[in-house]
């Protein structure tokens, strides 16, 4: 994992905004997490170069092994449909699944989480208790029940990730906030009258990134199992493949035939390391400029 | 696959995985028929020891009167005994009603009870039972016997051990669903004057069968224990029964392959492991047992929708589909192709000589053309919504294939998923669909399990699994009609195969597959598929043939 | 603090009521009824039976007396009848929750310790062999689908091995009783319980570590060991106080979904726990029970998190409870 140098000196801001991104190329992990993402997106652009045709398609012989025949590189599922090509298509859904509903929760988790944690007093009781009500709902049961209300479709899915699963990260948020609100940087900008949003932006929430940054990738990565979770309890939608779905699909083979769920997880698995990873990275850089206060 | 709880299957073809011999000698001990000292001695039976047996999902209650769903009378069927029992021809054979008469104008059935038979509360099991069940039950909130008992104007005691059924029209498919779970008998004393649905009893059942009730530890286990006093001297075998709910497949295949496990009925694992499972020694996979249920697998068609109300485009679609690949690749052989919606196990009524959809993908684009439906730019013809029966994922590949087989004709499918509530109000209550799979136990007499797909006079009542087409044909109706009262047997064949002529033209309903479920057990287990009607009946056969298992 | 315990009892009043009328009505949005879903099971129906089933549900009413009569229960301490399983929600909540408790106790201690150990660990040899092997270990646990985890620890140590049971809660053929019934019970609970762990000591182990890096670089640790303080008295006396931060954040969270439980990891293992219970509640349509588990867990949430507040300030007396 990537060495946080703690003796090093703090980085002037401008040496800070030359230096982040190559800070993070140097670490090792972050550039492999860097390299893993950017192998999994370039797979989701070129799906339909790769892979042309509809990857439903049931295109071979059912439960063909990786190796078994040179068309299928990586065999086929129970309906003979080709797993290498439901690996490239399902990488744009399952991204698309993850990012949209990790912003979802980041855009309310954030908000709330600052708002309540800075203004504090009634702002503070009246957002928690907005949060304790998300909250209160175990998240995974609360995307379940989402998801069986709205009848399972891969936008239904997504927004039921998200609306369930930013409760954690306005608290988390919210007790940075609160932490940092006390440290002598914040109070000296209040005495000297800055005004709210920008001590907020400029003084607060850039401190209590690290955090937020860690619970960024956790929440891209969640997503991306949670969706896995509802195919696996068969609350998928059949008409995308996302890997997800064909981890799903494959659990009624998983001990005759492990390649077909086994391929995708590993699939899910590098994803969820990459974000990770990457994520990792980010926040030892900018714990860098953490050091500065 | 053991998630939809209405998992009620079915294996028609005597499609033997077990040898012959066994079944030869089960059927020797079956029934009243004494197990002879010899017989015992050769197959070295033992008395005594748990069975452990996969119970999925977990039951709602443990009384079948008003609840039909497949857990409830997989354990039932082992604490009620019913008037008879059904032979793998379907036949009744007797359990608590030695013989039965009914008078050549089918207006009176007689059944003579067997005496000395105890409620497993010490009280005695009367005539006067049967009669308050029949009244109570069978002809009011039993889901499925109220039409058949409707009839049945007077029930007479004359004696503790004689019932005689007096009826208004003749009702034959009566005698077809007499057994434990079929017609449950409750006991009088212990809910008469009582509020039915609600009577405590319902969840610590008190029956006559071969096993007790002991225990029900929701989310763990149902426990039974043998009768000491049950009327069939010697029997039952084992000591105990311990249903286990064990959600997940997988799980259910290890505890199976370990031994945990050694009864597992209603295909308890997926079709693939399976065939994995049957390769190992220790092992049986067993398609019998089911015959009494004949599970018919279908499509309905909306046939008010724009596209589906011309008869072209549905028999265009039934002849896209290649109903044998849909048998191999998604079922793994464990159906085939239906030819009619009166599946081939109702051998008396099962009708060969009728209109017929050969795979065909040619004839099914001609249809669409000749209907006007031509392709577009793109290839597609017009687009549907399919949905498919959320009971797991066979029906959900049924409708991915479904989806591939269309797309070839220029058919664009979009599927849906819901759970079951969900697509139960979709299609029966709401009637908000395109086109749908389900399937129907047709049971042994199509009036039964068959009619309600076709009948009219379900339309408008929002009822799961009948009409869900909206099919209206007077004649069909008429047909359905007359054989439900109809006393002559041969007069009734002709009035189902006129019947099943014509629904097979207007094809409103595609049957797809028969389907034949399967047990796993044990192969040091005897017994354990004797009769037509198994699955819902009690193991009173069932015995270790080596050491018991456990204790 | 009596005034934030007063303020906080009124909260809690106002959230269960928020609770109760978003679930309720949401829940009741669902399509289709329990009476459906029940003749769906049976395979068969009558217009009759489903009249029947209906009124035995009390679904006959119009949803505002139904909310008003839930309501008025709740006021009493009565979470309703499960008219599906003919029991009161309250007695089959309470069926569960011991096997609920259990396994989520075994599984967040499991979590919390080791995860907590090794973050520490990976905190302290960070940019080492150690830390990468800790982390890369706990994030591919993390990153790997639970059940999936759940069914190769089945057919590894079940299966192949044959050292533990495949899945539920005891033996019960073996009528066991006492200590054996005891041991029995350890035995079923490892399975789980680490499967379930697993998944959540990544979370720690990551948050410990990244929190502790955090602090070690600031001011005041870095004084420290400017003055010469020994690293191991660092990073227990200062470091690890205000690494928990997060992780008592975290664990809130955590212990407030115990109700809710796993439903992954109690499916796969056939854990008689009230995740499970929940999860089937949803799909019969059992309106009642599925809004009992969901407001109890509301209640524990919401006392956790007065709990997580306390302890905020005896970790970092600069919060002030507001």
């Amino acid at each position: 994992m990537a060495r946080t140098d703690t003796a090093s000196l703090p980085p002037t801001r401008t040496d800070f905004r030359d230096r982040a991104v190559g800070r993070l190329l140097r670490r090792p992990s972050a550039l492999v997490g860097l390299i893993l993402l950017a192998g999994i997106l370039a797979m989701a652009a070129f799906a339909d170069v790769a892979f042309p045709g509809d990857p439903l398609d049931m295109a071979g012989s059912p439960l063909l092994r990786p190796g078994d025949a040179a068309e299928f590189p990586l065999g086929t599922d129970m309906m003979g449909r080709d797993l290498a090509s439901g690996i490239f298509h399902g990488a744009r859904v399952s991204l698309l699944i993850g990012g949209v509903a990790a912003l979802v929760s980041l855009v309310i988790g954030i908000g709330i989480g600052a708002l309540s944690g800075y203004y504090g007093g009634r702002v503070d009781r009246a957002l928690m208790r907005v949060t304790e009500l998300f909250q209160t709902i175990p998240p995974f049961l609360f995307t379940l029940a989402l998801v069986a209300i709205l009848q399972p479709s891969i936008a239904t899915i997504t927004t039921a990730i998200g609306i369930t699963s930013w409760s954690g990260l306005a608290r988390l948020v919210r007790a940075e906030v609160l932490r940092l609100r006390n440290s002598e940087l914040a109070q000296a900008s209040i005495i000297l009258g800055a005004s709210d949003a920008r001590i907020i932006f400029l003084h607060i929430l850039p401190n209590a990134l690290a955090p937020v940054i860690v619970s960024a990738s956790i929440l891209v990565a969640t997503a991306i199992l949670t969706e896995s979770s509802l195919s696996f309890l068969g609350l998928g939608d059949p008409n995308v493949v996302s890997w997800g779905g064909m981890v799903g699909a494959g659990r009624e083979t998983i001990r005759t035939d492990p390649h077909v769920a086994a391929i995708p997880g590993v699939a899910i698995v590098i994803a969820v390391l990459a974000l990770n990873l990457l994520g990792d990275g980010l926040n030892d850089v900018l714990n860098g400029k953490g050091e500065r206060r | 696959m053991m998630g939809r709880d209405r998992q009620v299957a079915g294996g028609i073809r005597r499609r033997m995985v077990v040898a012959a011999a066994m079944m030869m000698t089960a059927a020797a001990a079956v029934g009243v028929l004494p197990l002879s000292a010899g017989n015992a001695a050769a197959q070295e039976a033992r008395k005594g020891g748990t069975l452990s047996i996969i119970l999925q999902p977990e039951p709602v209650t443990l009384t079948p009167s008003t609840n039909m769903a497949q857990p409830t009378q997989v354990v039932a069927g082992n604490i009620f005994d019913g008037l008879v029992a059904y032979d793998f021809d379907l036949k009744p054979k007797p359990a608590l009603a030695e013989r039965w008469e009914v008078a050549p104008d089918g207006l009176t059935i007689t059944f003579h009870l067997r005496s000395g038979v105890k409620w497993h509360d010490g009280k005695p099991f009367s005539a006067a039972d049967v009669k308050w069940s029949l009244e109570n039950i069978w002809k009011t909130i039993h889901p499925r016997n109220k039409s058949l008992f409707e009839n049945v104007t007077q029930v007479d005691t004359p004696d503790d051990s004689t019932v005689i059924l007096r009826l208004s029209k003749p009702s034959l498919p009566i005698l077809s669903v007499l057994n434990g779970v079929g017609a449950p008998i409750l006991p009088k004393h212990l809910y008469e004057g009582t509020d039915i649905l609600n009577n405590p009893y319902n969840n610590k059942p008190v029956g006559t069968g071969p096993f007790v009730f002991k225990e029900w530890k929701r989310g763990e286990y149902v426990e039974l224990a043998r009768n000491p006093d049950y009327w069939e001297a010697g029997k039952p075998y084992l000591d105990r029964l311990l249903f286990r709910i064990i959600p997940d497949a997988a799980a259910r295949a290890a505890a199976i392959e370990k031994g945990e496990i050694q009864y597992a009925p209603y295909n308890p694992v997926p079709f693939r492991d399976a065939e994995r499972l049957s390769k190992l020694p220790r092992l049986k996979v067993d398609t019998r047992g089911y015959e009494w249920l004949s599970p018919l697998l279908y499509l309905d068609f909306n046939v008010e929708n724009q596209y589906l109300k011309d008869v072209r485009v549905r028999r265009a679609i039934a002849h896209a589909i290649d109903r044998a690949a849909l048998a191999k690749i998604v079922w793994f052989g464990y159906a085939k192709p239906a030819i009619s919606p009166v599946p081939s196990s109702l051998v008396t009524f099962h009708n060969t000589k009728l209109p017929q959809y050969p795979f065909d993908v040619k004839k099914a684009e001609a249809l669409l053309d000749e209907a006007g439906f031509k392709r577009d730019a793109n290839g597609v013809r017009f687009t549907l919504t399919h949905d498919f029966l959320p009971y797991g994922d066979d029906y959900r590949r049924t409708g991915e294939f479904l989806k591939q087989a269309l797309k070839r004709v220029g058919i664009e499918v979009t599927i849906r998923s819901q759970d079951s509530a969900a697509f139960i109000k979709r299609v029966y209550v709401d009637r908000d669909f395109d086109f749908a799979i389900s399937y129907n136990n047709a049971f042994p007499d199509p009036q039964i399990g068959v009619v309600r797909a076709f009948w009219s006079g379900w339309l408008g009542t929002g009822t799961p699994w009948t009409n869900g087409s909206g099919y209206r044909n007077a004649r069909a109706d008429a047909l359905i009609q007359e054989a439900g009262v109809e006393g002559d047997p041969a007069k009734r064949i002709a009035e189902f195969n006129e019947f099943q002529d014509i629904v097979l033209g207007d094809v409103p309903s595609l049957p797809l597959l028969e389907l034949n479920f399967f047990s796993v057990y044990s192969a040091d287990l005897q017994g354990i598929v004797e009769q037509g009607d198994q699955v819902y009946s009690s193991l009173k056969n069932a015995r270790f043939v080596d050491a018991p298992k456990a204790n | 603090m009596l005034t934030y315990l007063r303020r906080s009892a009124a909260q809690l009043v106002f959230v269960l009521l928020g609770i109760a009328l978003i679930n309720f009505f949401l829940l009741h949005l669902a399509p289709g009824d329990a009476a459906q879903v029940l003749a769906g099971e049976s395979g068969a129906a009558t217009p009759e039976y489903m009249e029947a089933l209906r009124r035995q549900f009390g679904l006959d009413q119009p949803l505002y007396i139904q909310f008003l009569r839930y309501l008025g229960n709740l006021a009493t301490f009565d979470l309703g009848y499960s008219f599906r399983q003919s029991l009161p929600v309250s007695e089959l909540i309470l069926q569960r929750l011991p096997a609920t408790l259990l396994l989520m106790g075994t599984a967040i201690g499991f979590a919390l310790v080791a995860g907590c150990s090794l973050g520490f660990l990976a905190a302290r040899r960070a940019g080492k062999l150690t830390d990468t092997v800790i982390s890369i270990v706990a994030l591919l646990f993390y990153a790997t689908p639970v059940f999936w985890v759940g069914i190769m620890l089945i057919v590894v140590f079940s299966v192949i091995l044959d050292w533990l049971p495949v899945g539920g809660m005891t033996s019960v053929e073996a009528n066991l009783g006492g200590l054996a019934l005891v041991g029995d019970v350890a035995l079923h609970l490892v399975l789980p319980a680490v499967t379930l762990g697993l998944f959540y000591l990544a979370i720690y182990a990551r948050l410990m570590r990244a929190a502790m890096l955090e602090v070690y670089g600031q001011d005041f640790v870095r004084t420290a060991r400017a003055k010469g303080v020994r690293l191991r008295r660092i990073a227990w006396r200062h470091v690890l106080r205000n690494a928990l931060l997060p992780i008592v954040t975290t664990l809130g969270v955590q212990l407030g979904s115990i109700l809710g439980g796993a439903v992954l990891v109690e499916t796969v293992f056939s854990w008689p726990g009230l995740g499970r219970l929940a999860f089937s509640a949803l799909f019969q349509r059992d309106l009642n029970l599925l809004l009992g588990i969901l407001f109890c867990s509301s209640v524990v949430v919401v006392l956790v998190n007065i709990a997580v507040d306390l302890v905020y300030t005896l970790l970092d007396p600069r919060i002030e409870l507001g």
